[in-house]
């Protein structure tokens, strides 16, 4: 059964908000990600599962714009006009990443400027797009924040004062702010505590489904992909092996693969 | 009459990939409909498929072959060939599911689960409030929980909710699996009354009862699906 | 004698004229050239070792060397004073290796080569001002890679500047750097004014002076043509201010220039001076007396000049 032949598509929406044909990667002979193809609606929540290795991150930094893909086409309709995100030149890309794009990494160092106030780093994307009135910035600042619970207290302390749970909101909030149409999400939860991860994950799921945002999330957890995803796309050393809405491809499995992968957890 | 659903030829296997590739054949050659207004009660020992059968329609699991035309915002939809948003958008506006567990979202209180449906489509704040006390009130729900997020509560009290959820805005079509399981003989009542009232309001229902009484009350029509059984 | 001119044995001089070699001289001002044409954006090149450790102004000294002809007269100012080691040292080179005629007056200057000071007299057209420059990228400090930071500039991605400034609100109430302020040059580039005060930022908006920048140990130089617009970074809500005094200027009375505290004795006694040497003296000659210029005079520490 091919799920993208429908012919009974609703015209929902008038366009895929990313629209994603033959995507590959190769480092040397080895497979990174392998003839990748899917579109994306404004508003949906794609899962990509698979194990260590299986080329899940490979294919979010080709799909991020981080890492040119050896062949295949990510085009992006964010704006008036389809863009090709590897086609258009550096700085096009650069401005995209920073105002219509968010990515949310997993090591929350990585996401965020450490020396930086909390304030600072959620106001950076409104200031690098030129937003030049302290208080206004401050004022976003705050309110998102409290989006993601932290108190306006802490605005003035810096990231390095910050359990792990609170270093992944402020990254979150530091994304959010700017309003992106789509997310990259690597990961998410990984690396915090289990009572940190539901907190998190609850608050994912309010946003993304508030805000209306088109995610993209990387993860091996299938319970996390259960709670914030509605579709997904399982990968095998390199290759799409199964995709599907997300509670058919975990209730319903059908390849081997995926049948090992469901059975493997003890409950989602 | 209008037909909401309309099975086709519908066979399903599960072939176990990781157990030498075992094969499963549940059911073959399923053909039938369900009218708006109509009850349908699925029958059959346990273990027939009954379950299964509701999964795949509510499009959770994917039938080996066959079509299941669902009527969504007026026109027939395919929902085995429709892709993920389209099932998503059917499951939102016309398909309910009323499972015997409710999945806990950590956090959220009660009266905000009841209220989500209402909220996705579209009523005010203050109408989806009035409406969702109103219903947990029915279900004899203590109003000291209704701020409180289910995850602490009895399976009783949870299955409550659940269904309060699914029925304070009853869907053109419901799946109903087992809902009073585990509910004492008064909010048993209340749920045949509300499935009653969905009915009377145009709702086409297919369910799994396993109360004989409650499967009394509740069915218009009965489908032994040990006939599509395969041998 | 000076050391370029010819001994009297007529072998060959020590030195060329303004000690670098004429190629050096012209791989210079096609830089300068380059950065004329592209204010605020720093062009490499390939700085020379001097006989002097980088750090004590090579890149000034660099710049000069490229300009300075025998009609030139040549300004070296040092903190604001012309009369540091620094300054006299650098005054010195160019007497002998390039024949100049050195001032300590602003308006007869031809090339004034600072460090941390622009004259309080207003520059005029024709005058050239050489900046030394320590650290000539003023996002470094936000943004360690340099291929990064040459694409920020690039495509003018100047957001991480504008956090810099907005931490300094945050935690201070308000922008804390005073001196280094970095400046939007002719609403394109983001550029380090050098280490002057941030009180000399608006002398470099519009200014009728060439202003050319060289930065010896991180070889590049940058240029302000003249009248180039120089905007200090601000926020509409937290505009731009440069520093100010409760008090005049002790010995000249002068109330708009950079003052410097001065301590004058050993029981907490202090009073503040203009930091421009020069400035302040003319006032004097022109019979400006600041409220202690007497007890100053009285223990030696200027001469009372009486008009």
């Amino acid at each position: 059964m091919t799920l993208h032949v429908a012919p009974a598509a609703l015209d929902l929406e008038p366009a895929p908000l990313l629209s994603v044909a033959n995507v590959s990667r190769f480092y040397g002979e080895r497979i990174g990600c392998a003839d990748v193809s899917f579109d994306l609606w404004p508003g949906e929540v794609l899962g990509i599962v698979g194990e260590s290795g299986s080329g899940k991150s490979t294919l979010l930094r080709c799909l991020a714009g981080i890492d040119k893909p050896d062949a295949g086409e990510v085009l992006f309709r964010g704006g008036s006009e389809p863009l090709d995100i590897y086609s258009v030149s550096e700085q096009e890309r650069r401005r995209l990443m920073r105002t219509a794009w968010g990515i949310v990494h997993q090591n929350p160092r990585d996401g965020l400027r450490m020396d930086v106030t909390a304030g600072g780093n959620v106001g950076e994307r409104l200031m690098d797009r030129g937003d030049r009135h302290y208080g206004e910035i401050r004022e976003r600042a705050l309110d998102w924040l409290q989006r993601v619970e932290i108190a306006g207290s802490r605005i003035d302390d810096r990231p390095r004062q910050f359990s792990g749970g609170m270093q992944q909101r402020l990254q979150i909030a530091r994304v959010l702010v700017s309003e992106p149409r789509l997310v990259f999400m690597d990961e998410p939860t990984g690396g915090l505590d289990v009572s940190v991860q539901a907190r998190l994950l609850d608050l994912l799921r309010v946003l993304v489904r508030d805000l209306g945002l088109a995610a993209i999330i990387v993860t091996h957890d299938l319970a996390v992909a259960r709670l914030l995803t509605d579709r997904l796309m399982v990968m095998k050393d390199g290759k799409v092996v199964e995709q599907g809405l997300t509670d058919q491809v975990l209730d319903d499995p059908h390849h081997a693969y995926t049948q090992l992968l469901t059975s493997a957890v003890l409950s989602v | 009459m209008t037909t909401m659903i309309q099975v086709e030829n519908v066979a399903k296997t599960f072939t176990l990939h990781n157990q030498g590739g075992a094969r499963l054949p549940v059911f073959d050659n399923v053909n039938f409909h369900v009218e708006a207004g109509e009850a349908l009660v699925l029958a059959g020992a346990s273990g027939a498929g009954k379950s299964s059968l509701l999964r795949i329609l509510y499009g959770n699991y994917r039938p080996t072959s066959g079509t299941i035309h669902v009527t969504h915002a007026g026109r027939p939809v395919d929902i085995v060939a429709a892709v993920p948003r389209t099932v998503l958008d059917i499951r939102r506006r016309t398909l309910g599911f009323v499972s015997q567990f409710l999945r806990v979202i950590p956090r959220v209180s009660t009266l905000d689960i009841v209220r989500d449906p209402l909220l996705a489509r579209g009523a005010t704040p203050e109408t989806a409030t009035e409406r969702a006390k109103a219903m947990l009130a029915r279900l004899n729900l203590p109003e000291r929980l209704w701020n409180l997020a289910p995850a602490t509560f009895s399976g009783g009290e949870q299955q409550r909710v659940n269904i309060a959820r699914s029925f304070v805005d009853p869907s053109a079509i419901m799946l109903i699996d087992e809902p009073t399981a585990s509910l004492d003989a008064a909010n048993r009542d209340v749920v045949v009354e509300l499935i009653a009232e969905a009915r009377a309001a145009g709702s086409a229902i297919v369910g799994i009862f396993h109360d004989e009484a409650v499967r009394e009350k509740v069915a218009t029509r009965y489908l032994d699906i040990t006939a599509f059984r395969k041998a | 004698m000076t050391v370029h001119q010819m001994p009297a044995d007529n072998t060959k001089p020590a030195y060329n004229y303004a000690y670098l070699d004429e190629q050096t001289k012209r791989m210079i001002r096609r830089a300068l050239l380059k950065a004329v044409a592209v204010p605020g954006y720093q062009v490499p090149f390939g700085s020379r070792e001097m006989p002097l450790a980088r750090g004590w102004g090579t890149g000034g000294i660099q710049i000069t060397a490229a300009l300075i002809g025998p009609a030139d007269t040549l300004k070296v100012i040092d903190q604001g004073a012309d009369d540091t080691t620094n300054a006299v040292s650098i005054r010195k080179f160019f007497e002998r290796t390039a024949d100049a005629r050195t001032s300590e007056a602003t308006e007869e200057a031809t090339i004034i080569q600072t460090r941390h000071r622009i004259p309080e007299a207003p520059l005029k057209s024709g005058q050239v001002m050489v900046y030394q420059v320590p650290m000539p990228e003023p996002l470094r400090k936000l943004e360690p890679r340099e291929a990064e930071t040459r694409k920020m500039h690039a495509w003018a991605e100047y957001g991480l500047m504008q956090v810099k400034l907005y931490e300094s609100i945050a935690r201070f109430g308000e922008v804390t750097t005073t001196y280094d302020y970095p400046v939007m040059v002719n609403g394109r580039y983001v550029m380090s004014p050098s280490p002057i005060p941030k009180f000399d930022n608006p002398k470099m908006h519009m200014s009728p002076a060439l202003q050319l920048f060289g930065a010896g140990r991180e070889k590049r130089i940058y240029a302000l043509p003249p009248y180039t617009s120089v905007k200090s970074l601000d926020f509409e809500d937290h505009p731009f201010r440069i520093q100010s005094w409760s008090q005049p200027c002790g010995l000249c009375g002068a109330a708009d220039s950079y003052l410097d505290e001065v301590v004058i004795d050993d029981r907490g006694g202090r009073m503040f001076v203009c930091s421009d040497s020069h400035y302040c003296e003319t006032r004097r000659a022109e019979g400006h007396r600041g409220a202690m210029l007497g007890d100053a005079a009285a223990s030696g520490l200027v001469e009372e000049t009486n008009p």
